[in-house]
């Protein structure tokens, strides 16, 4: 006898046959597994908006410092959505609103009106999906955001350069050229000089927009390495399609879908023992 | 049950020939790839035909210019305009003296609150001085009266017997012997008749140095000046005399040697219409085709134009592109670019009749006096051309500098945004550098719709063709000027066909031909130097 599928949920019925053996990849046990971490983004009930289209449903998530956390989810499941609500990059699209709900960094609800958007960027930088050196030399990209801070020392300017492309993992790739163009650079490299520019203003938090969706499986290993060093010194949310990618470097995993949270746990837990059945189906690759 | 036996389907003609349809044994494919590259062919070939005229038609103004300098010496004008020369050098210095004469009744009207009686007696003195200096020239000014009258008739002569040769030429070429011979031609012996004008050389000399032993002799006692102010000036009119006096023997030694043979080189005719800086034409003593006075105009206006026009066009592009709302787009966009379907007679009409009355009217205004070259006097200057110019330009910038700045990848403003930076600060660091190239090249484009323009030149610039006064300053920018395009179209209409005017003209046409290749060249140049990079 045959029913009609719920047109809410696209995930089919969980079954015995998927088990955590049927991974093609495995999920590496992490030192800072058993460390708790300190909360340093809180989102709650928050809801946006794309004009009269809601994007996010009700999202509850509190994000951890210092660490890495995944967000995954097939596409146009919100997770882009609050990434970039993150830094309020959203404001800059027009008819964009936050109908309900605040996120707060650092107990600071950045919605809020006495909060200079400038500024919370400067705290909270962000890796683009598609590389975007300006088309400057290596060394003006990298200076980039100190100069329109009005940073005029060049020794320090100097520093700074050698530092965030030290950071970057760039530096002895580039050092020979550094006053040329940006956009000679392969794609692997203009990613990780993007990074290296977005560390440059020293931020707080980096927002990584599926930064390895256009690179080769070499470079992408190297910014996933990359990742893995800078998680000592910046907190980093990754939005990411590749499941390999989200329980290789993160430590913990959100899934959204259809612009509302699913679960959110411990990478682990999400790649081995999720607890929702829609989780288990997507991890497994049986839908999106 | 077996299925009955099925016939297999009839096989499908297997086509892959071209097909049949054709024109001129051309395929529809081939037909339409002639058409277009036809239609490209044209475009090449009637850019190469409109040079290749320009060029003709241009190229032999040199001949006949340097025909007409030959004659210009031959018939002994040269010689008399050496001595014109002189003369008015003296009259430049009377002018001078007259001036401080006015500077000083001004100064003891006004200042010394003498009535207009006492000054007048106080400044007996420098009068009487002024009178004879004045009359030191007579002999001279006769003179050359005499002698203008004379290398006129000569030229009159020779002209008459030009005539008479190219009828001849006419009956001879249409098979008309007996007409022909009928048509009487009187050789012009130049030697003779140039003997009464060079004869007259020693006693011009004479009376040169008549002149100047007059002025040392006037010099000797100078005059005073009621007012100290001026004695500056006095003292400086006593030097330019001297200097004045000194130019005398160069110019002797030159009527003395002057050869009514000697060649006129080629390069002469070149020079004269690029470096000339006269413009007369239908003259009775020498026509000049000189281009600086036409080309400074047409560089003024422009350079007005762009003044204003930059600033405007980009910045509203600026604006439009980065910060208006999608309704203030909706509203300004077609509002600019409807003001260049304003044909540009109309837009002259109003520079006439409202814009020329009103700026007249500002600078007079007595808080704006500060502005230099306010007030002005010139309702039609090169100011008001210039400002209608600028509104015929914005279109042009400010549509062109709007699409470079949309094509800023929005890459570039988001990673700047991401990084902390203000609206500003990426507007001038990422989204003007990035679309520099585009908003250089619309200028430029702007630059050629502006030296190109006619109508509004021709009805607002005033049409003076002088080069302005630029000792004065900025007041040079609103003097009457006249331009290249509006001399072409002012006198085109009125020229004989093949005669040096109209050759003239033709290379006037070429000139500013040259000069809108240059300016393509120009922006292509600096769109590829800024492609590569913005840093």
């Amino acid at each position: 006898m045959e029913t009609s599928t719920p047109s809410t949920s696209a995930a089919p019925a969980p079954t015995s046959a998927a088990t955590p053996a049927s991974r093609a990849f495995a999920v590496p046990v992490r030192s800072t597994d058993t460390v708790q971490a300190a909360n340093l983004i809180e989102i709650e009930n928050f809801d946006f908006y794309y004009g009269a289209k809601q994007a996010l449903f009700d999202i509850n998530l509190k994000l951890d410092d210092k660490r890495v956390t995944a967000f995954i989810g097939p596409s146009g499941c919100g997770k882009s959505t609050l990434l970039r609500c993150l830094n309020r990059m959203n404001d800059l699209i027009d008819g964009t609103s936050v109908k309900r709900g605040k996120v707060t960094v650092r107990g600071i609800d950045i919605n809020s009106r006495d909060v200079d958007p400038i500024e919370l960027r400067k705290r909270v930088g962000m890796v683009f999906q598609k590389s975007n050196p300006f088309p400057k030399s290596i060394y003006e990209n990298v200076v980039y955001g100190l100069r329109i801070q009005g940073e005029t020392n060049k020794a320090r300017l100097d520093e700074v350069v050698e530092k965030s492309l030290r950071g970057a993992a760039l530096w002895d790739e580039v050092k020979d050229r550094l006053h040329e163009s940006g956009l000679g650079l392969s794609g692997g490299q203009q990613q990780r000089l993007c990074i290296a520019r977005t560390i440059a203003v020293s931020p707080e938090i980096i927002l990584m927009d599926e930064p390895c969706s256009a690179l080769d499986p070499i470079a992408t290993a190297k910014v996933e390495e990359l990742i893995h060093d800078l998680k000592k010194e910046y907190t980093i949310i990754i939005v990411t399609h590749s499941m390999q990618q989200a329980a290789r470097c993160s430590d913990k995993t959100a899934f959204f879908y259809m612009g509302k949270l699913v679960e959110y746990a411990d990478t682990r837990t999400i790649f081995m023992n999720p607890a929702n059945p829609q989780t288990e189906a997507y991890v497994s690759g049986r839908f999106g | 049950m077996s299925p009955a036996p099925v016939a297999p389907p009839p096989q499908k003609p297997f086509v892959i020939q071209k097909a049949r349809t054709r024109f001129f044994g051309l395929t529809l494919d081939e037909t339409i790839r002639a058409f277009f590259g036809g239609n490209a062919l044209m475009a090449v070939v009637v850019l190469a035909l409109i040079t290749f005229f320009l060029f003709r038609e241009g190229s032999e103004f040199f001949g006949q210019n340097r025909e007409s300098i030959t004659l210009y010496r031959k018939a002994g004008l040269e010689y008399v305009d050496q001595m014109r020369a002189q003369q008015e050098s003296h009259t430049a210095l009377t002018r001078y003296l007259f001036d401080i004469r006015l500077r000083a009744a001004k100064h003891l009207t006004e200042e010394k609150g003498l009535s207009a009686a006492d000054a007048n007696a106080q400044l007996a003195s420098l009068d009487e001085f002024a009178g004879r200096y004045s009359d030191t020239i007579e002999p001279v000014r006769g003179m050359v009266s005499e002698l203008t009258d004379v290398a006129v008739a000569i030229k009159e002569k020779y002209t008459l017997s030009r005539d008479a040769e190219k009828e001849r030429a006419q009956f001879i070429a249409a098979g008309m012997a007996a007409e022909a011979a009928e048509v009487k031609i009187i050789p012009v012996d130049f030697k003779v008749e140039l003997a009464p004008l060079v004869g007259m050389t020693p006693a011009y000399v004479e009376a040169a140095n008549g002149v100047s032993t007059a002025i040392t002799a006037l010099l000797a006692t100078p005059p005073t000046v009621p007012a100290p102010a001026l004695n500056a000036r006095l003292q400086r009119f006593q030097e330019l005399n001297q200097q004045y006096i000194a130019s005398f023997p160069a110019t002797q030694k030159r009527l003395e040697t002057w050869d009514y043979q000697k060649p006129v080189p080629a390069l002469d005719t070149f020079t004269g219409f690029i470096l000339g800086k006269e413009w007369k034409t239908a003259s009775f003593w020498q026509d000049w085709y000189g281009v600086v006075p036409l080309f400074i105009g047409s560089l003024m206006v422009s350079v007005i134009a762009l003044f204003l026009a930059v600033p405007l066009g980009v910045g509203a592009a600026i604006y439009i592109n980065q910060f208006a709302s999608a309704r203030e787009q909706r509203l300004v966009k077609p509002a600019i670019e409807f003001i260049s379907a304003i044909p540009s007679v109309v837009l002259g009409f109003f520079g006439i009749a409202v814009l020329g009355q009103a700026l007249r009217a500002l600078s007079q205004v007595e808080a704006l006096s500060w502005v230099p070259g306010f007030p002005f006097a010139e309702r039609l200057n090169a100011l008001t051309a210039g400002c209608l110019l600028a509104l015929i330009a914005v279109p042009t910038i400010f549509t062109l500098a709007e699409d470079a700045l949309n094509n800023v990848p929005r890459a570039f403003k988001e990673a700047s945004f991401a990084l902390g930076a203000s609206r500003m600060q990426t507007i001038l660091r990422i989204v003007v550098p990035a679309s520099l190239s585009g908003i250089v090249s619309a200028i430029l484009l702007g630059l050629g719709r502006v030296i190109g323009e006619t109508m509004v030149v021709l009805l607002c610039a005033g049409n003076r063709i002088a080069i302005p006064d630029f000792t004065a300053g900025l007041t040079a920018f609103v003097q009457p000027v006249h331009t290249m395009t509006g001399i072409i179209a002012q006198e085109m209409g009125e020229v004989v066909r093949g005669e040096i005017h109209y050759r003239a003209l033709f290379m006037v046409g070429l000139v500013l031909f040259l000069i809108a290749l240059l300016i393509n060249f120009l922006a292509q140049k600096i769109v590829r130097k800024y492609r590569v990079s913005i840093g």
